[in-house]
């Protein structure tokens, strides 16, 4: 032991003797991996950056940073405030505020089981996973209008930050931070709502919620007299959210209009067979994120199943699963819509709202660090 | 004929040794676990290894191709689990061969890094259902349930059981037995029930063998009812006898318009000793059932001991262990049996298989070829029978699906002095196709 700590020593004095750089790297951080994961093994496989592990010190830096105002130019909004735990980290706005006083184009996006499913952010998908997302909403103007370089040198005048990032990462860098932000995201999973609680086994689904979760699951088929809300297509089994290969998780649900079609993906793909299209949004807590879609346009999940029902709006590149999913059998005519019953409906509703998880949305591990600390 | 007596010789080691499985779930699951695969892995007596629950990494483009990415053993079991399933709420069962583990519930996890792991697995009161075979989820009157038959049954010369569970808590709702020698002459029997499958309101069942494989062997087909969960009627598949046995009907397949639009609903079944594929067209108007006729004959056309049936979007897969093939059908076709191309070359004992993506995007194939695992004469292992060693590569081999071509063989033998029972996809990748 001792020789252990005299060489450390003269290393030391080597490393400063040879450059000052040199010193953080002798001292390389030792993160704590994240103690007792668990999530459920029907989310899928996942995967997490190979630089960017699951750390205990990483998550604590991560949810700091994501309720400190001093992410922001003038100090007085954190991710935090378009993105509220209670809300599933959704604002409960049609579109968030911006800065200038003026609404941003989207509704804030709810912010859970963020390691599965599509791997693209945003509505239109334009970021390429969390770590390039993190620092997107820190240096739009309308946002959070923050600039790096200055978020840097204010974290670097924290003693405590300082400390924080050297136990997780080594020094503050705009990499390090965007890290921990991913980190926190990441870690925010919700498996523990009735439908959870369902499929494991340890909860018994209400007949009407049970009848809801079936038509939720079900291809129409009116050959084989088989009722269903096609939900599945799209929102996927057991996160509800859209699926991860490729663009498939992303679609156009009959909101618009050709000549109101918003341009969606194609702004990212520049294909203008992705026109319209958006990221299939997760289901998870929807009964605590109204309003709903893109642009909060629907009210209630009662609007929504209306939507889905008989509002569905026909463009060119509306999704084909929403265009063959029919339960009544008399010839559609122009109309579009799964023509389910007031029951049906309500069914379906039902089972949205087993969705809700209790335990996340009032989990202390996520919530406001600085709370306890007032 | 030779096989005849070897068969009988191995009949007591064969104990509880019952051989095939179909997986008839069918969901929708999408998240692909791409290429791991859960086996079940049989110790073998004179290697002095156990039983044991693995994941195992098939894509031979991956550099760990063949490798164990976990490993529960379970040293406590003379008899290994047998064949796993995927519940439609993703949770995952084995039915077990040995009484102390009839049917069981298997954790998986996952650590922080993604990686999956094997946590254990819980045995499940069966209320004396011993020797599960096969599990199938379905409805009756509405209500869902988990179906799994017992070969061996509550026990008895002519025994079996259809074991009606809750789904949501692993509760025996009802044990369905009708016993030849309790039900009377000409009365609707169940008898070492294997195969299931389902079709709206009606369930099909197979009468195989008789555990011991010395007792007694079954020639017929079970319709249950499933507004009353009561047998109704009995199906006789039975022609050929290359081996001087009754036909022992193993796997079965409702064939239906769910599957593929086109499909005129009939059973499709194999039978292990007649080494035949049979149809049994059905009326949905009138719930009847017609003739059975004989639609692939494995004498006349060489193979023999068909096993699994297994589907993708658009092909149908029959497995033969002799001499290991699996065999392609056009999906759409149904219930006739036409060709999509040449058999696929796996290895003696060809029986379960899952579909999957390699890592460059390449639609695999991988095929498990072992009919029961049992030893070598040639290490001194006294459950070895020619019979059976003539079935038993130990491999899982991985082919392209297109083409057939074999691109990688893990033999579990040589490898980690197993056999290995069964395979499944890691949630996923076969859950999807399997049926
Ligand atoms: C002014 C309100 C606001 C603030 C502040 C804000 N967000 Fe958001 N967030 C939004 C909106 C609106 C969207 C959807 C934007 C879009 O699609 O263009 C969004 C989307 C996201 C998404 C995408 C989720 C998905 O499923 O694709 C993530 C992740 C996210 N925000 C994280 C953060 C983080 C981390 C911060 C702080 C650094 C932050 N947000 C700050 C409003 C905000
Ligand atoms: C063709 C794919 C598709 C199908 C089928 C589909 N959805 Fe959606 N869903 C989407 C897309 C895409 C969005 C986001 C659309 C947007 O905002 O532009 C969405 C949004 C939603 C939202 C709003 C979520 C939020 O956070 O604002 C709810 C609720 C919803 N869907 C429920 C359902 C239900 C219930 C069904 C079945 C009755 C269903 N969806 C069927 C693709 C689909």
């Amino acid at each position: 032991m001792a020789d252990q700590r005299w060489i450390a020593a003269v290393a030391a004095a080597v490393t400063i003797g040879g450059g000052a750089f040199f010193t953080v790297r002798a001292l390389p951080p030792d993160p704590t991996p994240v103690a007792g994961f668990s999530a459920p093994f029907v989310f899928g496989r996942f995967s997490v950056p190979q630089d960017n592990p699951l750390t205990e010190e990483a998550f604590a830096l991560g949810r700091r940073l994501f309720y400190d105002p001093v992410l922001s130019g003038s100090n007085d909004r954190s991710c935090a405030t378009c993105h509220i735990q209670r809300l599933a980290f959704t604002d409960g706005l049609p579109k968030a505020a911006g800065l200038d006083a003026e609404d941003l184009d989207f509704s804030s996006m709810s912010l859970v089981n963020l390691l599965w499913g599509q791997e693209r952010f945003f509505w239109d998908g334009r970021a390429l996973g969390l770590e390039q997302q993190a620092l997107l909403p820190i240096q739009n103007p309308r946002e959070m209008a923050q600039d790096l370089e200055g978020l840097v040198s204010e974290l670097n005048g924290s003693r405590q930050y300082r400390r924080m990032f050297r136990q997780a990462y080594g020094d503050v860098s705009s990499e390090n931070i965007a890290r921990a932000l991913a980190t926190f995201m990441r870690m925010l999973i919700s498996a523990d709502s009735k439908y959870d609680r369902f499929l494991r086994g340890e909860a018994k689904l209400s007949e009407q919620e049970e009848l809801g979760r079936k038509l939720f699951m079900a291809h129409p088929d009116t050959k084989a007299s088989l009722r269903g809300g096609n939900c599945i297509d799209c929102h996927s089994q057991f996160l509800t959210s859209g699926f991860r290969d490729g663009l498939d998780g992303f679609s156009n649900n009959g909101l618009d209009r050709d000549a109101d079609l918003p341009a969606g993906l194609m702004a990212v793909t520049g294909n203008p067979a992705h026109k319209g299209f958006f990221k299939v949004p997760t289901l998870r807590n929807i009964a605590v994120t109204a309003p709903y879609m893109h642009d909060g346009r629907l009210r209630t999940l009662e609007d929504v199943m209306d939507h889905y029902n008989d509002g569905v709006v026909v463009s060119d590149t509306l999704s084909p699963l929403i265009l063959e999913a029919d339960n009544a059998a008399s010839p559609p005519g122009s109309f579009v819509g799964l023509r389910l019953t007031d029951n049906e409906k309500a069914a379906i509703i039902a089972f949205l709202r087993t969705l809700t998880d209790e335990t996340f949305l009032s989990d202390d591990r996520f919530s406001n660090p600085f709370e306890g600390e007032k | 004929m030779m096989l005849h007596n070897e068969l009988k010789g191995a009949l007591p080691a064969l104990l509880t040794a019952a051989l095939i499985a179909t997986a008839p779930a069918h969901t929708e699951a999408q998240v692909r676990e791409e290429s791991h695969g859960v086996v079940l892995l049989r110790g073998l007596p004179t290697l002095e290894t156990a039983h044991s629950i693995a994941i195992v990494e098939l894509d031979p483009e991956q550099a760990n191709f063949g490798e164990l990415l976990s490993e529960v053993e379970q040293p406590e079991m003379t008899h290994p689990l047998h064949h796993l399933y995927y519940s439609p709420a993703g949770r995952l069962y084995a039915t077990g061969l040995d009484p102390v583990c009839s049917l069981a519930e298997i954790g998986l996890e996952r650590d922080a890094t993604g990686a999956p792991q094997v946590t254990g697995f819980d045995c499940l009161d069966t209320q004396g259902q011993m020797v599960g075979e096969d599990i199938m989820w379905h409805s009756s009157n509405g209500k869902e349930y988990m179906f799994v038959t017992f070969m061996g049954g509550l026990g008895g010369d002519d025994g079996g059981t259809l074991g009606v569970f809750d789904p949501q808590s692993n509760a025996v709702v009802k044990v369905i037995e009708a016993r030849p020698s309790q039900v009377g002459a000409d009365q609707p029997y169940i008898m070492y029930p294997h195969g299931i499958s389902a079709f709206q309101d009606r369930m099909i069942i197979t009468s195989t063998v008789h555990p011991d494989l010395a007792t007694g062997v079954g020639n017929a087909l079970t319709v249950i009812d499933l507004n009353s969960l009561e047998p109704i009627q009995n199906i006789v598949v039975e022609n050929e006898k290359p081996l001087g046995f009754p036909s022992s009907p193993v796997e079965v397949l409702f064939a239906r318009p769910t599957m593929n639009e086109n499909i005129k609903p009939a059973v499709l079944v194999n039978t292990m000793f007649g080494f035949e594929t049979w149809k049994v067209p059905y009326d949905e108007a009138s719930k009847t059932f017609g003739s059975p006729e004989v639609l692939y004959s494995g004498v006349a056309n060489n193979t023999a001991v068909p096993l699994e049936f297994y589907g993708t979007e658009t092909e149908l897969f029959i497995s033969h262990a002799l001499p290991g093939v699996v065999k392609r059908y056009d999906l759409s076709k149904l219930p006739e049996l036409v060709s999509t191309g040449p058999d696929i070359q796996a290895e003696a004992g060809a029986h379960h298989m899952i579909f999957f993506k390699s890592k460059s995007g390449r639609d695999l194939i991988a095929i498990q070829n072992n009919l029961l695992n049992l030893g070598n004469a040639a290490d001194n292992d006294p459950t070895d029978v020619d019979f059976i060693a003539a079935v038993n590569a130990h491999t899982i081999t991985v082919h392209d699906l297109a083409t057939g071509e074999r691109l990688g063989t893990v033999n579990f033998r040589e490898k980690y002095n197993k056999g290995v029972d069964n395979l499944e996809g890691l949630f996923g990748s076969g859950f999807v196709h399997h049926h």
